[in-house]
Parts: C-alpha cells; structure tokens; sequence
C-alpha cells in the first residue's frame, strides 16, 4: 500500500510536471470557477489553455498548495478569511493590477476589499460570494426548516449529509450554539463544539467532500437535509429532479467571498492576470450567477438578498486546533 | 571448476546494479517517511527537530487505536470472506476443461482493468438506495421499500472490498491448484478413495497454503484501503487508512501520518513475512 501510494505520487507529480506547458493558466478552486460557458471564449480570445482541477474542502487545498510551496498550481480560489494563512507561508504573491484593467468593473463593495490587500499590494481580486447553507426536502418538510438544530433533532437520524471540512464545520456549529464571536474560541467552547458535532454523526449518513460528491450521495440516499456546500448544490439537486429548499436558518449562516489569489509557485503569470481581468468582463459574472447561483461582483445578483444575515468568514484563532479538533470527531464512536 | 567463477569485480557490479535501484527506489523512501516521524507540526510547518513526541501521540491516543482496532477487525473480516469465495471460485474454474480455464480466469480478473475509483462507484451504483440491489428486491417484491442498509456503512465498505479484492485471493489459489500433479489424483482414486476424500486429503493440503497467502495479501490490501471507506463508508468509514491520509491529504500534517503509517508497515511486513513462510515450507517438501 505504502509502494502504491508512493507510486501514486510519482505519477501525479510527474503529470503535473508535464502539464505545465506554456500559455496555460492552471486553476485549483471549488466547482463552477471555470464553466465553458467562458472558458472556451476565453481560450479562444487570449490563446491560454484553462486546466481546472477541484478541490473538496478548504483543508485540502491548504495541504496541496503547503505540500508543494505552490508550484502545481497558477490561480487559486481562496475566501477572504484565508489571506493570512497563505501568505504567513509565503504561498501567494501579488498582482500585477495595471494587467487587471476590469476590476474598474466590481461593484462599489467589492472595490477595496481589505482582508485581500497586505502592505499595500494585492493579493486577491472578489469574484463570488455565497453562503453554505441549509439545503432541505419540500415533501418531507412541507412547513419549511426554520432552525440548523433540525440536523441534530432524532426524528431525522439516518437522512442529514455534512460536509467535510474543519473550519467551516466549527464555524457554523459555533453559530448554532450561539456563541458571539465564532471565529476566536475559547478552551471551554472548543470543547462544546467538539461535543455538538460528534452528536451530529448519530444523524449522518455520510460527510461528503466536494459539490458533486454531496449531490451523488443525496441521489443514491435517503438524504433529506443536508449541511451545504453553497448555492450550486441547489441548483444541480434541482436540476436532477430534486424538489428542494435553500435556506438560511433563523441562527444564521456562513457567508464567504471568494477570490483569486495568484500562486507563488505561477509559471504563466500573464495568462493567469488574463483569467482574473476575463473574469471581471462584465458577462461572466452573471453567467456565472445564472448556472450556479453564486452571486458575482460585477453586478447585482437577483435573489441573493440574504447577504445581511450572513455571518462572514473571518481568520479564526488558531486553524491547525481546528483541524485537530475535527479529527478527533471523525474519528469518535 | 576454476574457469567457471565470474571475477569478484563483475560480481560486485552485478550486485550494484541490483541493490542499487532498491535502495534508491524503496528503501529510501520508506527510511524517509520512518523518520519524518520524528518530526512536528507547529504554525502549519514542519519542525525537523527530532523527539519521540509523534510516534507516542500516533501510539497511544484512543482514538486512533480505536480506529485501528477497527480496522483490523474489518480487514480479517473482508480477507477471510476472499478466502471462502476466492477458493470456491478457484475450485470451480480448476474443475472445468482445460479449454474453458483461461477464458474464466480472464473474465475473474477482467475488473482489475478498470480503474479502481470506477469500481467502487459502481458498487455505489448497485447498493445505492436507487440502485441494482434494491430494484431487483423491489420487484420481486421481497422488500417494500428500498433497504438503506447496504450503503454508507461499514458492510458496505466489507461488501465493496470483497468483490474488489476477490481476484487478489482467486488467482493464488488458481494457481495452486494447477500445480498438484493430476497423477497424485489418480492415485488417490486408484487407492479407493471417492471424490470428498481426495479433496480432503490431497487437494485441500496441497492448494490452502496458496490460498492463504493470496487471503493475507487481500488482509494487507484492505488494511490499508482508504478510497472505498471514504466513498461508501460514511460515518462508519472512518478507517485507519483514512486516518492516515486525512495527515497528509487535509490536515497538513505528515509527521502524524508518517508515524501512523508506521504501524500500518509493521502489521503489513508481518503479514507478508508470515505469507512467505507458510508459501515456502510447503513447496520444499
């Protein structure tokens, strides 16, 4: 096994090694940063290939970029909260903005965003933002779910999902039991966390990583509440037929703007300033709304009106306490 | 006699050319990861200051023994069942004309072409809720509703490993089979005994040292498996294995997952180690 998975490795780095042609810009995002839908114009107009590879959680992205100083990667879609942490590694480095004349299109919110700009320079450029939120089955629940406590209530054990990722599960369980700051913990909160989530497994039928992963598992289940990746589930479990609600519990939800941030490790810089500005466009964005719900910060988003009751990510007090104390519920009778 | 000794020197180069890609190509990295062990996380960067601060957290927290003890369980389980079905099958394709063997062995080891994600999709695929299982016993009427059962949990990640792992066991004993000379057979019957008696006195004796051996690999195989638990296990599929790489794939924290990996080696070496001495003293006779 230990000779396979070293093997693995080999391959992999060796195709990632041979991937990085020139005029190509290689993403590492979440699903739906790099529809056809823009990227074969894109190709089209600028000459860069787009390669995309998806990432299931946000740990793992942080353990591929850290696990390899960057280099597999040119552009990477990150939140907000997460500029610290990449760059206290020296994982990302800063745009060159006379490349990126489009972002005098980003809506007055998006314009200035301080968590994204360090020493002046910056580092990532606002192209989608969204919530992960509670996701629910209209016929088994024809009043609607108004409270995330229904993941934890007995009568829907054997029908939650949950996603697989440390910080956004403390987060949000954080959230729902109330504390004001979920983003800096205390000893005894930790604890209390800790505590709700290994109560949750009772209920679970599976955690799941990645959007697709989530909406495979709801088909082939009996799911039918499930803790959510963001809008883009909504939509493909609508698309197959699923009749669903997205919602955001009367606790609150987790907020996040994404961006992207340039790799350190970037072998084609231009091409990759050339994604960044194609996304600001003007048509992208709303493109991208419309196939996946996200809002875009080039222009309004119709139906995303929830923004307020968003509680938005921010850098938490110690990441490394949070993924120790995800394992050890994973690993929790 | 003389004349017939290679030099001392092309010996050595011999030698060279053989331990020099092992060591290059397996023992190194594997002396590699036994000594990022020593290693520690601290502010997301690994400390290569050595002490036995890892090793000790890898060994002794609960959790992760519990999780490995689990792990064994699942393991013997899934490899005792490949030892039942992998020697039925064996025994089946070994009885039937010679003609038919290699297209039955070609059909056994056929999944093993594709890849193995798409195996245990489709696997998912049969014991989903929607899925072949349940519309099979949906029709015929044996169950009302689709049985949630078989999927996301640990017999799921049993079932998905056996039908994985089956031709792992198969074709060992496959193999065994076909070494026991057809004239110890006629012997057998020339001497009066009936069919039951043969196969408990001669073939059995002579094939189950290969199936055991093929039965301990399929142990090191699901041991160490972190793909089906991770895409049919659900809650339950929190194995060693996933254990291990969740240190390197997520967490970022190889030193953990190289001293948990350690544990891993030691059963896996004991196992093979054991394979080989059972495969051995028989074939010496």
């Amino acid at each position: 096994m230990t000779i396979k998975t070293l093997l693995a490795g080999c391959c992999a780095t060796a195709l990632y090694a041979g991937a990085a042609s020139a005029q190509e810009v290689r993403l590492f995002s979440f699903e739906g940063y790099a529809e056809p839908e823009w990227v074969d114009a894109f190709e089209a107009e600028t000459g860069c290939s787009v390669s995309a590879t998806y990432t299931g959680s946000v740990d793992e992205m942080f353990a591929r970029m850290q696990g390899s100083d960057g280099a597999d990667f040119d552009l990477i879609s990150i939140d907000t909260s997460l500029f610290g942490r990449y760059t206290g590694q020296g994982l990302l480095q800063p745009y060159d903005m006379s490349k990126i004349p489009n972002v005098a299109n980003l809506l007055p919110a998006f314009q200035d965003v301080a968590e994204a700009q360090i020493d002046g320079e910056t580092y990532g450029v606002p192209i989608a933002w969204g919530s992960l939120a509670l996701i629910y089955d209209n016929e088994a629940f024809p009043d609607g779910v108004d409270s995330w406590e229904a993941l934890w209530s007995a009568e829907n054990a054997g029908h939650v999902l949950a996603l697989d990722d440390a910080n956004n599960n403390v987060t949000n369980a954080a959230i729902v039991l109330g504390y004001e700051d979920p983003f800096n913990l205390t000893d005894a909160q930790f604890e209390a966390v800790k505590q709700k989530l290994i109560e949750m497994k009772s209920n679970l039928i599976s955690y799941y990583a990645g959007f697709e992963e989530g909406v495979n598992i709801w088909e082939n289940s009996q799911a039918r509440l499930m803790f959510s990746m963001g809008e883009f589930q909504a939509v493909e479990l609508a698309e197959r037929g699923f009749d669903v609600t997205y919602a955001i519990p009367k606790e609150g939800g987790i907020g996040w703007l994404d961006t992207w941030a340039l790799s350190k490790g970037a072998q084609d810089t231009d091409c990759a300033h050339a994604y960044v500005n194609y996304y600001l466009n003007g048509t992208v964005g709303p493109t991208m709304t419309e196939l996946k719900g996200y809002g875009n910060t080039t222009s309004e988003s119709a139906g995303l009106d929830y923004a307020d009751r968003l509680v938005w990510l921010a850098p938490v007090e110690d990441f490394d306490r949070r993924v120790q104390v995800w394992n050890e519920v994973k690993a929790a009778n | 006699m003389n004349a017939a000794r290679p030099s001392p020197l092309s010996g050595l180069a011999v030698g060279a050319a053989i331990w020099a890609p092992l060591l290059a190509l397996i023992f190194a990295p594997l002396m590699s990861f036994l000594i990022y062990g020593f290693f520690q996380v601290e502010d997301n960067q690994i400390q290569r200051t050595l002490s036995l601060e890892t090793y000790r957290e890898a060994l002794t927290n609960p959790a992760y023994m519990r999780t490995f003890g689990k792990t064994v369980l699942l393991a013997l389980q899934v490899s005792l069942a490949c030892l039942v079905l992998g020697y039925a099958t064996a025994y089946f394709v070994w009885r039937r004309p010679a003609r038919w063997r290699a297209p039955l062995l070609f059909l056994l080891a056929a999944p093993l072409l594709m890849s193995y994600v798409i195996r245990i999709y489709a696997m998912r695929g049969v014991l989903g809720a929607n899925g072949l299982l349940n519309g099979v016993l949906t029709t015929l009427g044996i169950v009302d509703e689709p049985v949630t059962a078989f999927l996301f949990n640990l017999t799921a990640v049993k079932l998905t490993l056996i039908v994985i792992l089956l031709p792992f066991a198969t074709l060992p004993t496959f193999i065994a089979l076909e070494r026991i000379p057809a004239s110890l057979l006629q012997a057998s019957s020339d001497l009066g005994a009936g069919a039951g008696r043969t196969f408990r006195s001669v073939v059995l004796p002579l094939s189950l040292p290969g199936a055991t051996v093929g039965a301990m690999f399929t142990f090191v195989l699901a041991m160490g498996d972190f793909l089906a638990p991770e895409l049919v296990g659900g809650i339950d599929g929190f194995t060693y294995g996933r254990l291990v790489f969740t240190q390197f794939g997520l967490a970022f924290n190889w030193p953990l997952g190289a001293a948990l990996s350690a544990l891993l080696l030691a059963v896996a070496l004991c196992v093979v180690f054991g394979a080989r001495a059972i495969g051995s003293a028989r074939w010496r006779r």
